[in-house]
This record gives structure tokens, sequence and C-alpha cells, in this order.
């Protein structure tokens, strides 16, 4: 789905006037689409991504950090954060976002180090071993993800083909 | 050509953006079209039964009929590269070689009437060719067509794209789109990755590792080829049990033929099936295709190249959600594409692990 909350409304709202509201002469079908763009602002100004996710990605990032800040020990590795990052009062979805995307990179970094030529040569098995972790963990945050990716309506939204295009 | 060219009003004032895109306005374009095909055919055209389409997520289609006193009635495909597009900026070139060059071989394609790649009368490049009779099969969602029937349609997709392979692109038009030296595909892995690494997109740590594992490890082509670049189910027409004509060669270039072999058999294009229209076994797709291009397949290339697809399919989505989040280029299905990043990008693990 889009990053930004805002703008995938936006997007939604001009699809619905610039190719449904021209394209329908049903006053009822209209009144309907315009009621749904009102509550779209409306949405717009109250909602935002849910935080649950987000959170539970972070968590999962801070042990990764910890595990491979202790299997490290010794090597010259990229800096590793100091966890728990998250502020207990932290409920801003915005704010728990960029630290996700912020630990992203650092696992990023971490990954290509650790399948380098560099961390190789210091001790094979345990470059390994960190990459493997480091993967895995990765996966796992995609599951979280997963977990809140709708079912692929890709035949319908390709197709333009109506049937089967709820839930 | 400004008046089709007209500013999007559909920014909010209150968030500053760096970016006020050009919109595509369907009746400028209408009207630019009637101009551009009276004055390249002599005769006054009218435009009839026009309408966006909704095949393809980055050229935009409009399907009409063009009626002029001289010409009749005759069904056309326009195609207009959009300035905020998925893939903009956009070149018509790779198509019009395509359309030009194919014409009359084994690859069936549709009849270019017309194409700008500074745009004329309709403002952005574009290109108009033949509307094509048949169906489009879906790649998504396994049909109900008959299991004989795709199979003799699945045996065409392979041997058309072995008589694509076969082709010597030396003194075709396909030959100027060899940029360079002779790793073009070293040269295609880096774009990608240069792509995913624009500071506007989402960073996923396994595509970073993952493109430098591909860049170091992309395997010498057995010949250089014209690829097609998006040869998949979906991308061809097919009428009365033949495939009238391939599609959307807008990624087309010169390459390494397991790249095109490896992209038709992504279980994504095949219903989830790792059958080539859900009917072909994979052997069956590879021992036809070795015995109708000649090119001998090897299974660590072809492995190669499904790692290599699955980590274009990612960098393509990513390409999709700047083009709607950063160009603000209004296609809500570019917005939600970026919704199978995560399947995408498991599956390219999984596929780098079988390739490494």
């Amino acid at each position: 789905m889009s990053a930004s909350f805002e703008r995938l409304i936006d997007g939604i709202i001009d699809a619905l006037q610039s190719h449904v509201v021209p394209n329908s002469n049903d006053d009822f079908v209209r009144g309907q689409v315009f009621s749904a763009i009102y509550a779209l602002n409306g949405l717009k100004l109250a909602a935002d991504w849910k935080a649950g996710p987000l959170l539970e990605q972070v968590r999962l990032q801070d042990d990764t950090f910890a595990t491979v800040k202790r299997l490290a020990r010794g090597m010259a590795h990229p800096e590793i954060p100091a966890t728990p990052r998250l502020p207990s009062d932290m409920s801003d979805a915005g704010a728990i976002e960029a630290l996700r995307d912020d630990g992203d990179r650092r696992l990023g970094q971490l990954l290509l180090w650790a399948s380098g030529a560099d961390a190789r040569a210091a001790n094979r098995d345990l470059a390994t071993e960190i990459e493997r972790l480091l993967r895995r963990t990765i996966c796992d945050q995609l599951k979280i993800e997963l977990a809140t990716t709708p079912k692929s309506m890709l035949q319908q939204i390709a197709g333009g083909d109506g049937s089967a295009a709820q839930g | 050509m400004q008046e089709v060219a007209k500013r999007s009003d559909d920014v909010s004032d209150a968030a500053p953006e760096p970016v006020r895109p050009v919109a595509v306005n369907d009746d400028a374009v209408r009207t630019a079209l009637a101009q551009h095909l009276s004055r390249i055919s002599g005769s006054r055209t009218e435009i009839t039964s026009f309408g966006r389409k909704s095949s393809g997520f980055s050229w935009i289609t409009y399907a009409f009929v063009a009626r002029s006193a001289v010409e009749g009635d005759r069904k056309l495909i326009l195609r207009v590269g959009p300035p905020n597009g998925l893939f903009a900026p956009y070149s018509v070139l790779p198509q019009v070689y395509a359309l030009q060059s194919l014409a009359g071989s084994g690859v069936p394609v549709p009849a270019l009437v017309s194409s700008e790649q500074d745009g004329a009368e309709i403002g952005f490049p574009f290109f108009i060719c033949a509307h094509v009779e048949g169906d489009v099969p879906a790649p998504w969602a396994a049909s109900e067509l008959d299991p004989a029937h795709k199979r003799a349609i699945a045996r065409q997709f392979v041997e058309i794209l072995a008589s694509l392979h076969r082709i010597d692109p030396v003194g075709t038009p396909f030959a100027s789109l060899q940029q360079g030296g002779e790793r073009a595909e070293v040269r295609a892995i880096a774009g990608w990755r240069a792509s995913l690494a624009r500071p506007t997109a989402r960073y996923y740590p396994l595509l970073d590792w993952g493109g430098r594992w591909l860049e170091d490890n992309c395997p010498q082509p057995p010949c250089r080829t014209i690829v097609h670049g998006d040869y998949r189910i979906g991308n061809f027409i097919e009428h009365s049990g033949r495939i009238a004509a391939i599609l959307d060669w807008e990624l087309t270039h010169l390459g390494d033929p397991h790249e095109d072999l490896a992209w038709a058999m992504m279980p994504t294009f095949n219903a989830r099936s790792r059958k080539l229209y859900g009917v072909l076994e994979r052997a069956e797709v590879i021992d036809l295709y070795q015995r109708a291009s000649g090119i001998a397949v090897s299974d660590k290339s072809l492995a190669f190249y499904e790692a290599y697809a699955l980590y274009q399919a990612a960098a393509i989505q990513m390409c999709a959600v700047r083009a709607f989040e950063v160009d603000r280029f209004n296609d809500m299905r570019l917005a939600v594409m970026a919704s199978q990043m995560p399947s995408i990008v498991r599956a390219f693990e999984r596929a780098l692990e079988a390739a490494a």
C-alpha cells in the first residue's frame, strides 16, 4: 500500500472525482460517491496507519540488534544502536514508522557487512551465523506486514473486472 | 499541446509539494488525436468510441475508432507516455523498433500506424497501432479455459519466444538499444539498484543486499538476443486458438535470453502455479524452448534470472509507489501495487538462496 496515509486518501478522492463521478449519470450513485469523498476527507483529518504492527517490527529489530551486538563482540562492524530505541510514551505512528525505517537501514548495513569480505575474513562461521540471523529477522518483519495486507485483487485491479471485489 | 498538458489541481494547497505534475487530460487527448490523424492522413478524421483501457500499468492506453472519408472506420489503440508515469521519462523507440522490425516475422505484433517521441499535437510521447481482435488472458487468476486449449497457447507462447531469440539483432533497429560495452546485463542490474536507492524510496535491506549479490554474480549470457523484457501471460492477444499479437515492448533490450524465460515462468504471472499458464511443466517449457531456439538453457543462469525477475518486480513496485507518492501520478492501481512488496521480497530471498 502507499506509504503516506494522506496521499493515499487524496488519490482515492481524485480517482472518484476524476473517473467515477464523470462516468455516472445515476443521481443516487453520485450521491453515494460524494458521501464517500466526504467520509474520506474526514478520515484524512482524524486517522492514520495502525501503530501496532509498526511497534512489533521495531521490537523485533531491537531484539536482533541486541543479539548481533553480542555475537559480533570483538569484530569491527557498523554501528549498532542501543536498545530499546522506543520511548515508552511514543504512540505517533509516523514517528514509529521513522524508527522502523531507520532500523531497516541499520539492518541493511549489518547484512552487507556480515556477507562481505571483511567480516568473512575476520570470522567466517560467525559472519555466516549473523547473516542468517539478519535474513531471518528481516523475513519475520515482512511476515508482520503480510498479516496486515489484504488479499490480492490484482485480477480485478488490472482488468477492471468487478466480480469478487469485496473483502 | 498546452491544453492537453494542463496542470493537475488535485494537490492540496496545505501540503508543501515540490512537484505539481502535468496531468493527461482525456478530452484534450481525444481532440489532439483527431488533429494528428487528420494531418498525417490528409483527410479529416473523427474519433469515436474513445475510452481509457485498464490494461497496462505504465503507458496510458486508449481504444478508439478513427473515422475518415478516405479510410473508413479503423479500430485503433493509442498509447501515451505520461510525464509522471511508472517509467517516466518515456521513449517510444523500443516499442516502435519492435513493431516495425517484427512485422511479418515469426513474432506477431500489432501494425504500427503512427508514433511521435516529441509528442506532436498530443504533447506527450505516443504511438498508435492497429487494434487486434481477441482476448488477453489473465495472468493472476486461474482461467476456466479448457486445459488442452491452454496447452496449445502455452506451447505457441514458448515457440514465439524462441523465434524472437533466434533473430539476429545486428542490422535491425534493436542494435541501437545496445549501449556501451559487453555487460549490458550488469548495467541493467545497476540501474535497478540505483532506482531502489533513490532517497524517496522505502529502504528494504534484503533488496540492498540481494542487489549487490546479483551485480557480483551475473552470469555470462550464452548469446546476446533481443529480450522482450516483460514476456508473460497477459501480454499477448489470443484469437481462435492462436496468439495474434505480442504486446508491451517498452522494456525490450538486448541481453541474456534466460531473462525472458525466467520472467515468463514466474508463478505471479501464472496464477501462482509453477507451470507455465498453469499447464506446461517447467521441464517441458525448457525442452520446447531449447529445441525451438537452438539455445542451451543453463540451470544456473535460469536460477539467477528467476531471482533477478523478483528483484525487478520489487523495483517496479517501488517505481509505482514513487510515481504515485512523489510524482503525483493519480492512478490508484499504482498506489496499491506496493502492497505486494512483503511477499515479493520474501520470495526474492528464497530465490537468491536457490541461485547462490
